[in-house]
């Protein structure tokens, strides 16, 4: 029998809250187009999906040690695995992942040294330049619909005593802000929506700026003393400037809430260093995104040299989409799974730029065509 | 005159849309070159490509055997392919079991679906066609706000009121956007660089307070009080909404009034005046003018305004700005990018041997154009 192209399956080993598995659909769909599928040993079984259901008398869907998940023709694995796991990458394989090969020159240097073939699924992109493996509408959605929990809590239909229409400030005009607009209009959740406009609600009000008020202090801060919520999805040129300073906080009403979306680290050793867009609010993942203002966990993620004198409840998280791991990993099976199709005829080093348009799409994320182009800029 | 094609060769052929003179859309050599690559005989009308500045000579380079024909000629093809959908007699002209590769908006035009399935037509709408998500994978709602905004921002620096648009001492323009779905998205996008990256950059320079985009979903607009509050201090007003109810407004005609005298409503969705059946669909914004690509900015004074129905409440009026196909405002940008759309759909299409061997459970190319088969909407 003719041997089939293996695809490995490591587990994400990010914090305990990274549920995130490729789903049974998804596994089964590969062994359709002719792929032979190994999963690392409890793949799946942080969204309670047990090997039975992936396997499903399926002779092409096996379970595997994690080292052999590494050593397949593809590792498919959503977030990227830690560095000191990039050595057990098998010679021949490619590691499909998100690489951010544009923020992570250390990851690129590694990856280099190691010889190694990975194509970063941030990076597939069409003629157009648009990412076709993203999952931008969570981060929005999400973010949001935290934001507008912390408020429905003791208030459901999330009404004002004075009848007022919510607030809601974005910052930033990219795919993330378009989106944000969208899911502040809603509270972030539809339903919630319809609830607050059966009872008479008077709405969200979203305003929306960029850089061109950005740059006027006065104008920021007038915005500010009216906003219920405000939320950062930027884009910085200069990402070692934030955008609102941590003392314009003082005109946010107190009740305010800050939705970080851009999620930028604090990484103040690198040039140029990167601070958060927001001056002085805490980094966070899946295993905590909401802080309290007076949350003792505030400053583990902030440089002592960041002012925090003023504080917003603020909700971040480095994986947005993961709050709701089944929709997310459903979205990204359906996204993927086009592009599996074309790594099943074609490989890594066969990939061609004037290929058909998913080759082209995934020829533009192979780490050589990124090196390539970084060398002709 | 009648045109000889061998037998087994699919023909799809392109004509002229013949609408208003503004209209100046065809698409490009490069697709046309790619339809004869994988196997069509590719028939064009006369003239197709002139008003782009594109002569008869690129396509024959792109596509040698091509063929330049009449207008009858070219509806008697297999596929007749173009952008905006063809009137009712030249549909009327096509054979039976062709098929009309178009914009076809199935959803707001039952009479069209009546027309072709009785003359036994097979569509294709350009608008139907979405990816496995749900995304349209044929649209331009980059070019629709932008081309919208840019308008829009052209008008207002010509009446904006002292001290002046480029004056570093005017407030920020204010835009109140109605709709946050995709093409909202697009356009608060475009909103905030003034519609032109250009302008953005020249008011910038100066230090120019930017632009402030409100957006609000349909359904706060039955909040007249708060709709007052934003109304009375727009600079433009946006329809950028997609209506569960076309038969009702968003913005009823007496709300204009609290517009400030020099706003300009901006109609992107450009959803026309008609009588459907015992019903009638309305603009969302209530009585302002249709435009098209001839004519697309109106004063108030405008004779234009005399023209809609008189069922529609049309006292309060403002600058308008409306266009039915505002992505052809920049017609060789718009045909690249729908150009590009369109390659892999018609290279799927042809390859199959048209609608009919399109599979539901093909490729993802196949079961997008599946989608937009007009024997599977109902």
């Amino acid at each position: 029998m003719e041997q089939r192209i293996s695809v490995g399956f490591p587990i994400m080993r990010e914090e305990p809250a990274e549920k995130r598995a490729f789903l049974p659909a998804f596994t089964r769909k590969l062994t359709e187009i002719g792929f032979e599928v190994f999963l690392e040993e409890s793949y799946g079984n942080s969204l309670e999906i047990t090997f039975d259901e992936y396997k499903h008398k399926n002779p092409f869907i096996h379970s595997a040690s994690r080292e052999e998940t590494f050593n397949k023709d593809y590792v498919l694995i959503l977030r990227s695995p830690s560095k000191s796991e990039y050595p057990l990458l098998g010679k021949n394989s490619c590691l499909i992942s998100m690489l951010h090969y544009h923020t992570r020159p250390a990851r690129i240097a590694l990856i280099k040294e190691l010889g190694m073939k990975t194509i970063s699924l941030d990076s597939i992109v069409d003629d157009f330049n648009l990412r076709l493996v993203e999952n931008m509408k969570a981060v929005a959605w999400n973010g949001l619909e935290t934001a507008f929990s912390h408020f429905s809590k003791n208030n459901p239909a999330l009404l004002k005593t004075d009848n007022a229409p919510w607030r809601v400030l974005v910052i930033g005009s990219g795919v993330v802000g378009k989106h944000a607009v969208d899911a502040a209009t809603k509270f972030g959740r539809r339903e919630r929506n319809a609830m607050h406009m059966e009872q008479g609600g008077a709405g969200v009000i979203v305003q929306l700026i960029g850089r061109n008020i950005t740059i006027h202090p006065d104008q920021i801060r007038a915005l500010l003393k009216n906003t219920d919520v405000l939320v950062d999805a930027t884009q910085r040129y200069d990402p070692s400037q934030p955008i609102i300073r941590n003392e314009w906080l003082a005109h946010l009403p107190h009740h305010a809430v800050i939705v970080d979306l851009s999620v930028d680290p604090y990484t103040l050793d690198t040039h140029p260093p990167v601070v958060k867009g927001v001056e002085g609010i805490p980094q966070g993942n899946l295993d905590k995104y909401v802080f309290e203002l007076d949350d003792p966990q505030w400053h583990e993620t902030i440089p002592s040299e960041i002012p925090t004198q003023n504080k917003r409840l603020t909700v971040s998280c480095y994986s947005w989409p993961g709050i709701h791991p089944e929709a997310c990993m459903r979205h990204y099976g359906q996204q993927i799974r086009r592009l599996m199709r074309v790594l099943h005829t074609k490989n890594y080093d066969t990939l061609s730029p004037d290929g058909l348009y998913f080759e082209r799409a995934l020829y533009r994320a192979r780490v050589d065509t990124f090196i390539d182009r970084q060398g002709k800029n | 005159m009648t045109i000889k094609i061998s037998n087994h060769k699919m023909t799809v052929g392109l004509p002229l849309m013949h609408v208003e003179a503004g209209e100046k859309r065809c698409f490009l050599p490069k697709l046309i070159g790619c339809l004869e690559k994988y196997g069509a005989q590719v028939v064009l009308e006369h003239g197709y490509g002139q008003e782009l500045g594109i002569s008869a000579s690129e396509y024959q380079q792109a596509a040698p055997a091509v063929i330049f024909t009449d207008n009858t000629q070219v509806y008697q093809q297999d596929i007749v392919f173009l952008l905006r959908c063809p009137d009712e007699d030249r549909i009327r002209s096509m054979r039976h079991g062709a098929c009309l590769v178009s914009m076809l908006h199935y959803g707001t035009r039952p009479k069209r679906i009546r027309l072709l399935r009785e003359l036994g037509l097979q569509a294709i709408s350009l608008d139907s066609i979405t990816d496995d998500s749900g995304r349209r994978m044929v649209e331009n709602f980059n070019a629709v706000a932008w081309n919208g905004m840019e308008a829009a921002f052209n008008l207002l620096q010509d009446i904006y009121p002292p001290p002046g648009f480029s004056n570093p001492s005017r407030p920020p323009i204010q835009v109140t956007l109605v709709g946050a779905g995709t093409l909202g998205a697009f356009t608060v996008r475009a909103a905030v660089r003034y519609g032109n990256l250009e302008l953005q950059q020249k008011l910038s320079q100066k230090n120019i307070p930017g632009v402030i985009v409100s957006a609000v979903d349909v359904d706060i607009t039955n909040q007249p009080r708060v709709m007052r509050e934003l109304l009375e201090k727009t600079d433009i007003l946006v329809d950028a909404s997609s209506r569960p109810d076309t038969t009702k407004a968003i913005i009823p005609n007496q709300w204009l009034a609290f517009l400030p005298k020099h706003a300009i409503v901006l109609d992107l969705c450009v959803d026309p005046y008609q009588h459907m059946g015992d019903q009638f669909h309305t603009k969302g914004i209530e009585g302002i003018p249709q435009g098209n690509l001839d004519q697309y900015v109106f004063a108030p004074d405008d004779p234009v305004f005399k023209t809609i129905p008189e069922n529609v409440p049309s006292a309060e009026k403002r600058h308008t700005v409306s266009c039915y196909s505002w992505p052809g405002i920049h017609p060789f940008e718009c045909m690249q990018i729908y150009s590009s759309q369109l390659h892999p759909l018609m290279r799927t299409l042809v390859t199959q041997g048209g609608p009919q061997g399109v599979r539901p459970d093909g490729n993802f190319f196949e079961r997008a154009l599946s989608r937009a088969l007009l024997t599977n909407y109902h």
